[in-house]
């Protein structure tokens, strides 16, 4: 095989690989801030029971994530229909493990990422001064307008580096998605890896690995340069 | 003056980098030479029966060159082991693989053992061929009530197959089985038998493709899931002898029987798990 084929045939996964990263992007950045709200909430057992979420979330590793959002609503289901059986319940889960893994990759990465900016949302709302809220208050801002128009604004400046780490981070995750048999870019260069006995597919993964965060990088730097009037 | 430093360290990193680099390239030598002298040099001394196989080097796992330049592999081991238990001293030829029996027949080699495919067209040809100790052959497995009956009722379907097997070596885009491959509506490959057959339980796929041995294990343990057999992929491999050879065989079989009975075929199978589960003396 040649270079050149190893790198058709990789590039074929490559938008999987673009799938899992927007996708995972798209729900987890709105499900972090719900997520963080509710970490921030006044409610004792709304916030300890997110708290715990997170923990969880943050303190299991993604590839056991991602096997147990594939395969345990099947296990699950197993488990409950034999227990229907036992004690004669009228009713029976008929689940079956996805047959598009895009959908379970993407659940498992959107939950596990949402934790990470969950926290990184926080500690940028823990970081405005109480002042502006006076203020705000003072100037007869109603609470919603006061976070969307004065907080959340400054909030996104001052987390932007992080949640660039994050969102690269995020780019080297995507391979993860071999362990439920998603044939993303790794996926396939582990194959070709495989069948040539060769280790040019691993170089030709780290170099589109690169060139994908070399992008992110650039597209964040203008994002973090676009937004920097709000610096004092 | 900063300059100077600067310039100073640089070349003092080249230094020491490219003696590093040349360090390297000197120490590995000499490992190689001591090895392939000790093994040609210790049966020459009295009058043994010499028995010099004959393999593709370029076969591995089964006999390649490694990386200190000596002829090795399972049936290299294998075929060393035995000619130590006769007592016969142990020689390696690389044929050509194109020309193999006919360079068996010319006598510069006394067998053909190199995961080599039995065919019919050489017992015909009156060849000598030992029993089949491998085999290559890759079945479906299905749930019990699962609808494919044979390997056309793939068709559409997706079918599970463990990564870096000869399975998925069979149906890869230059396979033996990539014909049938192509009717698949996917083909999912995982990392692991375990992962396949979990897919398969949970109608995740419809099929999993895999060797006969391993299958037949999961079907004596696991109710629900039934084999389809159709020597897809079907090769067994044997060695050659010549026509007039049988002592030969005989002797080699008896051997080898004989490891096999004392586990020294086993613990050498062990080197290479790639091919441990298609060794029908270890399967049967």
């Amino acid at each position: 095989m040649t270079l050149a084929t190893m790198i058709m045939k990789m590039s074929e996964g490559l938008g999987k690989t673009c799938a899992i990263f927007f996708l995972t992007l798209l729900f987890s950045l709105p499900l972090g801030m719900i997520v963080a709200l509710l970490r921030r909430s006044k409610i004792k057992v709304i916030s300890k029971i997110t708290q715990f979420c997170i923990s969880v979330l943050r303190g299991t590793p993604l590839m056991l994530q991602l096997l147990a959002v594939t395969y345990g609503p099947y296990y699950l289901s197993v488990a409950v229909n034999k227990l229907s059986d036992l004690y004669n319940w009228s009713f029976y889960l008929d689940i079956s493990i996805s047959r598009n893994k895009l959908i379970p990759v993407v659940i498992a990465f959107a939950i596990n990422y949402a934790a990470y900016f969950a926290e990184i949302y926080r500690s940028g709302l823990e970081s405005m001064p109480v002042g502006q809220y006076e203020a705000a208050h003072v100037l007869g801002y109603s609470k919603p307008q006061t976070f969307m128009k004065i907080i959340l604004p400054q909030v996104i400046r001052r987390i932007l580096p992080s949640m660039t780490n994050e969102i690269v981070t995020l780019v080297k995750d995507t391979s993860m998605a071999f362990t439920v048999s998603y044939q993303e870019m790794f996926t396939i260069g582990k194959q070709v890896a495989n069948s040539q006995t060769s280790f040019v597919p691993f170089i030709i993964a780290g170099v589109f690995y690169y060139i994908f965060n070399a992008i992110v990088g650039f597209v964040m730097g203008r994002v973090e340069k676009s937004m920097s009037y709000y610096t004092m | 003056m900063k300059k100077k430093v600067v310039a100073l360290l640089l070349a003092a990193v080249l230094v020491v980098l490219t003696l590093g680099l040349a360090g390297c390239g000197i120490t590995k030598k000499p490992s190689a030479e001591a090895d392939t002298t000790s093994t040609t040099k210790t049966a020459s001394s009295n009058e043994k029966k010499v028995f010099t196989m004959g393999i593709d080097a370029e076969y591995p796992p089964f006999s390649y060159m490694d990386d200190n330049g000596e002829y090795t592999g399972f049936d290299v081991e294998i075929c060393k082991a035995a000619c130590e238990r006769l007592g016969w001293e142990f020689k390696v030829f690389g044929v050509n693989w194109d020309e193999k029996l006919i360079q068996l027949d010319a006598g510069e080699c006394d067998c053909v053992w190199s995961g080599m495919t039995i065919l019919p067209s050489m017992k015909e040809a009156g060849y000598v061929i030992s029993e089949p100790y491998y085999d290559n052959t890759q079945v479906v497995l299905v749930k019990d009530s699962s609808p494919i009956k044979s390997s056309a009722d793939l068709a559409g379907k997706s079918v599970a197959v463990q990564l870096g097997t000869s399975g998925e070596a069979l149906l890869a885009e230059d396979g033996d089985c990539a014909d049938l491959s192509a009717t698949f509506g996917e083909l999912v490959t995982c990392e692991s038998f375990l992962k396949c057959f979990a897919e398969l339980e949970g109608n995740g796929v419809d099929a999993v493709f895999v060797d006969a041995p391993v299958a037949k294990t999961y079907v004596a343990e696991h109710e629900g899931f039934r084999i389809i057999d159709e020597n897809l992929g079907a090769e067994q491999y044997g060695i050659a002898f010549r026509a007039d050879d049988q002592a030969n065989c005989d002797a080699i079989s008896g051997a080898v029987n004989s490891m096999v009975e004392d586990g020294t075929y086993a613990k050498i199978a062990e080197k290479y798990p790639d091919i441990v589960n298609n060794l029908l003396f270890l399967n049967k």
